[in-house]
């Protein structure tokens, strides 16, 4: 299926930020708030235009917080939107949904949201690490995190092609510089060297710290409508010129293609098939980066470079400030904060339309000035992925 | 000294599994529409949806697919193991498992390095705490001589 009729057709028009990084005293619901309200007005909208409210993955309450579902948050903004919904387990078509009900005309404006208090909480990902109840049997083999995960797929990739550290330093290296020109990063003024990067501790073999992406306090939202009602609005226009989404589901215990292609390959495809571009065209990457691992497969299924030729793709800068190819111009889930695909799509909202200061794309930075940034969001361990292609109209 | 690692939780789909490891078995469901060996288990087969299902017992032996090494306890418990292994196993059979590695230093380890299950009467390895319980099954590598 090619939806190339829906290319440039949607925007994405306010993009809500909050206070970030550990801020303790706040609820999960606070963030929610702070970041829907602060969405709707950089759209320069009134709370009542929004007829769909999605919300990321619920996530179990911590510091005695109330489970934030769509209805506590509609109460408490004061909405009464059409369409109500959130997923339970990172699958992540919200952008693909909100396009949709637009399309069907059930929407005008979707409010797309996740917030969490989980660094001031102390949440661990997964649960099933502190919980007194595992939530499944792998815990009896001492299976627990993201992080193991993630990794379980590394070492397989370093297995099978040219993959590792000399790799992913790169990636930590090349984000922390752009955090460090981003004053609401939480590594804004953290420098990471080569040295830094290695003489972190491992975590889970082969990830070391700094392998890892940061767990945040705060929120982030935006909002998405048609590209003709964006026209009307304050923001410049960024459209949704390619959207694709693959779900490959299996667990990654299960996996017997732990190594890729991810679903980073097919949702990819049908993102620049809608787009009818290719990756020549895309002027900046702002990848999920849960792992320094995720962002090196993710461009790689895309077709950036080959099988193990990231380690070459990524020296000397390329993603860097300064660099031909920016990847992760806030410093990323890595370096500025982790708000699910909200981290990378708001970035990629805001380079477009040219609000971000010290870092933004262009003369300032060295880099091309960008009218088509490419953006990805990854569910679970690479069983769901989203791409966006966005462009400045 | 109380066992205190978190232990399997079987349900009506996965019993079957657990109970055979009591007996130092590793059961796994054959489809018997079109032979596909599955795991984990389920009602129907996720190849050609038959219902139609059979058991087998697997050899026991297989390649280590892909690892981790952990050097952070995730879990109070898995402390005094640090360094270990978890890893997913493919059984010659066919399916793909998570499970520990034991038994050797886990620097020597490779992807597609074979492994053999070792059942354990709890006295000292970590997965297997009695024999009335239902237990995880660990593999060791098979550290081959060279000639």
């Amino acid at each position: 299926m090619s939806p190339r009729k829906l290319r440039d057709k949607y925007a994405i028009v306010g993009a809500g930020y909050t206070t970030q990084g550990r801020i303790p005293d706040r609820s999960a619901l606070s963030f929610y708030v702070e970041a829907c309200v602060n969405a709707i007005k950089d759209a320069g909208l009134s709370k009542e235009d929004i007829d769909g409210l999605i919300c990321y993955r619920q996530f179990q309450p911590v510091a005695n917080d109330v489970v934030v579902t769509p209805y506590l948050l509609a109460q408490h903004l004061g909405i009464q939107p059409k369409i109500l919904s959130q997923e339970s387990y990172c699958a992540r078509g919200q952008f693909l949904h909100a396009i949709s009900l637009i399309e069907a005309g059930f929407c005008n404006y979707v409010l797309i949201v996740y917030g969490d208090n989980a660094l001031s909480g102390k949440r661990s990902f997964p649960e099933g690490a502190t919980n007194s109840e595992p939530a499944d049997d792998n815990a009896a083999f001492g299976e627990f995190s993201r992080a193991a995960q993630f990794a379980m797929a590394a070492r397989r990739a370093m297995y099978e092609f040219r993959t590792g550290a000399e790799t992913w330093k790169e990636i930590a290296v090349s984000q922390r510089k752009w955090a460090n020109l981003n004053p609401i990063a939480m590594m804004y003024d953290k420098p990471m060297t080569y040295e830094d990067y290695f003489k972190a501790d491992w975590v889970v073999e082969p990830f070391r710290l700094y392998d890892c992406c940061l767990i945040s306090d705060g929120g982030r939202a935006c909002i998405v409508t048609s590209t003709e009602r964006a026209r009307d609005l304050r923001n410049p226009v960024v459209s949704i010129m390619g959207i694709g989404e693959h779900n490959a589901s299996v667990d990654i215990h299960q996996s017997d293609f732990m190594a890729g292609p991810t679903g980073a390959n097919i949702a990819g495809k049908m993102a620049f098939d809608m787009a009818d571009i290719t990756v020549r065209d895309i002027d900046a990457c702002e990848i999920y980066d849960c792992f320094t691992y995720t962002v090196e497969i993710t461009l790689q299924d895309y077709g950036f470079f080959g099988p193990g030729e990231g380690e070459d793709w990524f020296k000397d800068g390329r993603t860097a400030p300064g660099g031909t190819m920016p990847v992760n111009t806030s410093g990323g889930l890595l370096s500025e904060s982790y708000f699910m695909g909200l981290t990378p799509i708001t970035e990629g909202v805001m380079q477009l339309m040219g609000r971000c200061g010290e870092r933004q794309l262009g003369s300032k930075t060295g880099t091309k000035e960008p009218e088509i940034i490419l953006c990805s969001d990854n569910g679970a361990v690479f069983q769901s992925h989203a791409t966006l292609i966005l462009r400045r109209s | 000294m109380a066992y205190e690692k978190p232990l399997p939780k079987p349900n009506a789909d996965t019993r079957p599994f657990w109970e055979g490891c009591q007996k130092s078995q590793l059961r796994f469901q054959k489809c018997r529409h079109c032979d596909h060996i599955r795991w984990p288990p389920s009602v129907i087969c996720p190849k050609c949806h038959s219902s139609d299902t059979g058991w087998i017992v697997a050899s026991g032996k297989g390649m280590i697919y892909s690892y981790v090494v952990y050097h952070v306890a995730f879990h109070p418990a898995f402390e005094n193991d640090l360094p270990y292994v978890t890893a997913v196993v493919n059984l010659t059979e066919g399916p793909y498992i998570l499970t520990n590695i034991v038994g050797c230093d886990p620097s020597v380890l490779k992807c597609d390095m074979p492994v053999e299950v070792v059942w354990d009467d709890g006295s000292q390895n970590s997965a297997c705490p009695s024999s009335n319980q239902s237990t995880a099954p660990p593999f060791q590598a098979r550290l081959e001589k060279r000639k």
